[in-house]
């Protein structure tokens, strides 16, 4: 596509090979901490829910839809350009293919999205807003919520293994592929990768032509999505994985991005909280200090995380790791995706009602750790546990001692 | 390259290729040989590593029109 040179060089070195996973999981880390300064650190589950709202709009039911058109939701939109990233991403690495997974996948798929949104929002947050976003920002609920996912996992993980010996059939059975990216005739491929940046480039200047602070930001949020999504296909970064590989191959890879990740995050969301930014008056910096601290603590949380957790890992990705896949074209994502669209508008209007009715307050609180640690006390707590973590993980990297494979 | 075994994960996507891989070798005699196909792009960095931690032999691997085939030695 170009001349052999120094552009092109550039070019095969980010797309040639994958990216390490800590190096994802620090690029991530800094468009979160963007994120937090444009507006609201990143969270995904309540995108998919704005999606799910409007199509149940569409459909005339009203009791579940919504006002709010995906256009000009900030969390929707950013998902949707999450896809787009990882899209042009696989097209320009060659890695970008239409692969139909057996139909008991795209079964599996579709079940762990619906519990993907069930569990999210039960919980108050799904991987990345509630936990890793939720962890950073120091929010009480993060930890239960992380337990929750741990043993949701550790259960659908075990689920997964005896499927394989007694219903090997699932996973069995008729696949396609289409369109793939490698041989020699795949020019077409990057080439619609640069169209698909030119026109995202063109909904960037659209959105932040316009005089109204709003649609400035939701322009960003366009803009990032699509470089989080090239990141997170780049790097292949997983949530599930941080959870499941201890349980599995017992690789810490993955965890000590994750970690890496949450460690940053929360360097700059510490000083953004501590120091207010955005807003001076003392009203506001309580708001800001109170930006992704959910009412989840700490048993809300724990239910939501197990639901969570099975969805996650019998889908095969979380919420955000459900989207970047979805654009490299793995159809059983799409069904994940589907699933968890559809049943998030269900679950908000009926499963939790019932639910917040039904916990006592004590066990569904907004709890911010620095108000009952001070600052120092809470970041400190939270290094002490990613520090027992990656032990955790090390440890079960050598011995193996927690690990099915 | 001659295989003793086949296993076909095309159109799986993490992380079934590699819960099936481990279960077909875990069946496999010592010296065997593994010839397994996958798409998912995934598996390109996952199978080394697996083979790398569990100590198995990575021989091989080829990709053609988007399916990816690798050898795998069971140790």
């Amino acid at each position: 596509m170009f001349k052999k040179g120094v552009l092109r060089e550039l070019f095969d070195s980010m797309f040639d090979k994958s990216w390490p996973m800590w190096v994802g999981g620090i690029l991530l880390a800094l468009m979160n901490i963007l994120l937090f300064v444009i507006k609201y650190p990143w969270g995904s589950s309540s995108g998919y829910t704005n999606i799910g709202q409007n199509l149940f709009q569409i459909l005339g039911v009203t009791s579940l839809g919504t006002k709010v058109p995906i256009s000009l939701h900030a969390v929707a939109l950013l998902n949707i350009f999450v896809v787009v990233g990882a899209f042009v991403s696989s097209l320009f690495s060659r890695e970008f293919g239409i692969r139909i997974a057996p139909v008991g996948e795209l079964v599996k798929g579709f079940v762990g999205g619906a519990l993907m949104a069930i569990g999210a929002t039960v919980g108050a947050g799904c991987t990345t807003g509630g936990f890793f976003t939720g962890l950073a920002a120091l929010s009480a609920g993060a930890l239960t919520l992380a337990a929750g996912f741990m043993i949701g996992t550790f259960i659908a993980l075990r689920y997964l293994l005896w499927e394989m010996e007694a219903l090997p059939k699932i996973s069995m059975g008729k696949s396609f592929t289409f369109l793939t990216g490698s041989g020699k005739k795949t020019g077409w491929q990057r080439w619609l990768g640069w169209i698909m940046i030119a026109v995202v480039l063109f909904l960037f200047n659209t959105y932040t032509a316009s005089s109204s602070g709003a649609m400035k930001i939701i322009g960003w949020h366009v803009m990032i999505g699509l470089i989080l999504g090239m990141i997170l296909q780049r790097s292949r970064y997983c949530i599930v994985r941080a959870f499941r590989e201890p349980f599995m191959t017992g690789e810490a890879t993955a965890p000590v991005a994750v970690m890496l990740s949450i460690l940053i995050a929360m360097i700059g969301f510490t000083v953004i909280k501590y120091f207010g930014v955005g807003n001076a008056g003392e009203l506001a910096s309580r708001a800001i200090e109170m930006k992704a601290v959910y009412a989840n603590f700490w048993l809300r949380a724990l239910i939501g995380g197990i639901i969570f957790g099975l969805g996650m890992t019998i889908a095969g990705g979380c919420a955000v790791g459900t989207l970047w896949r979805a654009g490299e074209g793995h159809v059983k994502l799409w069904m994940a995706a589907l699933g968890f669209v559809i049943m998030a508008p269900l679950s908000k209007g009926f499963i939790v009602p019932a639910v917040k009715k039904m916990l006592p307050e004590s066990m569904q609180k907004q709890m911010f750790l620095p108000d009952v640690l001070g600052y120092t006390g809470a970041v400190v707590l939270v290094l002490l546990i990613l520090l027992l973590w990656y032990m955790f993980a090390k440890w079960n990297e050598k011995t193996g001692k927690f690990s099915a494979l | 390259m001659q295989a003793d075994q086949n296993l076909d994960c095309k159109g799986l996507s993490c992380p079934m290729p590699i819960i099936k891989l481990a279960k077909t070798i875990k069946k496999m005699n010592s010296g065997e040989v593994l010839e397994m196909l996958g798409t998912d792009p995934g598996s390109k960095t996952d199978i080394p590593a697996w083979c790398e931690k569990t100590g198995n032999f990575f021989l091989e691997q080829s990709e053609e029109a988007g399916t990816f085939k690798f050898y795998i030695k069971k140790k």
